[in-house]
């Protein structure tokens, strides 16, 4: 079971299982310890929470010194009517979508058939695919803008060469939100395919032996031990896919496209970004954080349960 | 070479056919083309001049360095990687120091309301940074915060991975070992520095790199922050470049091979140690 998961799926009851030597009514001590790590959290993080959601019923312009005034359920009425606020969360399904293959699907091919692969060149492979995922995003977006240029980029050039027409894919309305997708996906191969190899590498021979010897075929070693074993691993990647992937693709929209053209590479997170800073509605923004951040946690608990009944282990 | 496959795949103890072993070696190689053929190019592309650049040749002509001289000459680029520096050490420093801190409590003493606790630090990860946002650059202002690299550091002091991770490698550390050093007498401090810190090296030295990488490469938090780009970090000073150079493709590429430059350095020498500790922080 990974660290991430047991945190996840059970806080309460990892602390409450006793241990004989620790102390018990230690006074203030431990409360001193956890300070810095609770006060930092409560400043950044429970505080402007709470804060958030009380800014959710207020009309504010972000000034300090305009008023805060008080609409009610307002915002969240108008948030539901925007047209923007439907085309963003589409967009937000389909990055999240379009994640899995590069997240989830290739890796887990790649580890499953690059099992075999040994020694030195093994090293090499995983050196060089993990790279993308050192890169700053920044980075990566100027490359990939650079690469995907309309005019003597790399891509577009082959494209031509090839006698395939250029592509706009910046710019093209049809194209920009796979773009962004691929830009984002593309730093995620190399870090899923680690994680599948990892939890692959560590899954006893021994099972795969006994299956041989029973006449197994490749294709049913792969489906009845390895593809249940590795079932811990495609959910923890599955869930950050869910749960981060829009997010992971800000820095690309925010550098490459600014949610356009014609708003088709937005997302969720991107319009909290631009109602709180560009049109300067903190109240729509609050609002709208609120929903996204109540339906990622529905989510977070769907897939903790879903984790929890249908994860193998082997004990 | 055939015969080099053939004993390779026999040492496996499989009964591979060298077309097969062939046919990985080709998957694997065009994955690691497709990852780092971008990075080369940008680089590549660097290096050609003003008349070269959209060649589509795979090494210059002419290699120049003009790009380079032109993007420190209209960039403070030096700066902006000593801020990211400064900003990531004290960030990966700061995490590890709240973390070991707040594990110790966690693990030593029996809390009533340890679970609870536990519980609000695992939690803080689900809570995007987008929800937060305005509360927190509000705060961040009337602390006086705005464009300077403390305020890109305090918000990250803590880190709810870090805690976690400290918490589940310090509780496998043996027991006998901390009532040992309580027997003679030993303070937690004491205890909590000398005795287990050091023993932790492995997992603080991953917590460490993975915290400095993540700082690094942190975007929307300076993207709220940052005002003037000798106060900024290599991404947002970067994007800065990016809007006033446009498409200036040779120093962009030159500006974007400096900024990635220390932590592709980094990853060179510290390779294994940074992979490793990316899939332990996925799998134990």
């Amino acid at each position: 079971m990974t660290d991430i998961q047991a945190d996840l799926t059970q806080p309460m009851s990892i602390a409450i299982r006793p241990a004989p030597s620790r102390q018990r009514g230690a006074g203030i001590a431990p409360w001193l310890y956890l300070a810095p790590a609770l006060i930092l959290l409560f400043m950044w993080t429970y505080v402007p929470l709470v804060e958030a959601f009380k800014l959710s019923f207020y009309q504010w312009n972000m000034l300090p010194t305009a008023p805060q005034r008080f609409v009610g359920l307002d915002n969240y009425r108008r948030i539901f009517a925007l047209s923007e606020m439907r085309t963003a969360l589409w967009n937000t399904l389909f990055y999240i979508i379009g994640l899995f293959p590069m997240s989830v699907i290739i890796p887990l091919f790649v580890a499953i058939l690059t099992q075999d692969l040994q020694g030195r060149l093994r090293m090499l492979y995983r050196t060089l695919i993990f790279v993308p995922m050192i890169v700053p995003p920044v980075v990566a977006a100027i490359l990939w803008r650079w690469l995907l240029s309309d005019d003597h980029g790399l891509v577009n050039n082959l494209l031509a060469l090839a006698g395939l027409g250029t592509v706009g894919f910046l710019t093209d309305p049809h194209c920009a939100l796979a773009t962004l997708t691929w830009i984002t996906g593309w730093k995620l191969i190399g870090f899923s395919t680690l994680l599948f190899s990892a939890a692959n590498a560590g899954i006893d021979r021994s099972y795969v032996e006994a299956a041989r010897i029973d006449g197994a075929s490749r294709w049913q070693i792969v489906r009845d031990i390895r593809l249940p074993l590795l079932s811990p691993t495609i959910m923890l990647l599955s869930m950050m896919t869910i749960l981060f992937g829009a997010q992971w693709s800000f820095a690309y929209i925010s550098v490459l496209t600014n949610g356009g053209p014609l708003k088709s590479t937005t997302n969720i997170f991107y319009v909290l970004w631009e109602y709180g800073f560009e049109t300067l509605s903190a109240g729509w923004s609050a609002a709208a954080g609120m929903i996204t951040f109540a339906s990622f946690a529905v989510i977070a608990f769907c897939c903790l349960r879903l984790m929890k009944r249908y994860a193998v282990y082997d004990n | 070479m055939t015969i080099d496959l053939l004993s390779q795949s026999q040492a496996t103890g499989g009964r591979r056919l060298t077309l097969r072993t062939i046919c990985l070696h080709a998957l694997m190689i065009l994955l690691s083309f497709v990852a780092v053929f971008p990075i080369y190019w940008m680089i590549v592309s660097s290096l050609k001049a003003e008349n070269d650049i959209f060649s589509t040749t795979l090494w210059p002509a002419y290699p120049s360095l003009e790009n380079y001289a032109y993007v420190f000459a209209k960039m403070p680029i030096l700066r902006i990687i000593a801020n990211t520096t400064i900003v990531s050490v004290t960030t990966a420093a700061l995490q590890v120091l709240t973390g070991l801190l707040a594990a110790y409590a966690l693990v030593r003493w029996r809390m009533r309301l340890a679970g609870f606790v536990n519980g609000l630090i695992a939690l803080s990860w689900l809570v995007p940074f987008q929800v937060t946002m305005i509360p927190n650059y509000v705060f961040a202002s009337r602390l006086g915060l705005l464009d300077s690299l403390g305020g890109l550091i305090i918000p990250n002091a803590v880190a709810a991975f870090a805690v976690l991770l400290l918490y589940h490698s310090m509780r496998s550390f043996p027991t006998e070992v901390l009532e040992a050093g309580r027997m003679d007498g030993a303070g937690h401090w004491r205890i909590l520095w000398e005795i287990v810190a050091p023993n932790m090296r492995a997992p603080i030295a991953s917590l460490a790199i993975l915290a400095f990488i993540s700082a690094w490469n942190e975007y929307f938090w300076p993207l709220l922050l940052s005002r003037k780009i000798e106060n900024s970090v290599v991404q947002i000073g970067l994007q800065m470049f990016m809007t006033q150079e446009g498409n200036l493709w040779g120093p962009l590429m030159a500006a974007a091979t400096l900024a990635s430059l220390p932590i592709l350095l980094i990853y060179l020498v510290l390779q294994r140690q940074v992979i490793e500790s990316f899939m332990k922080s996925g799998i134990r």
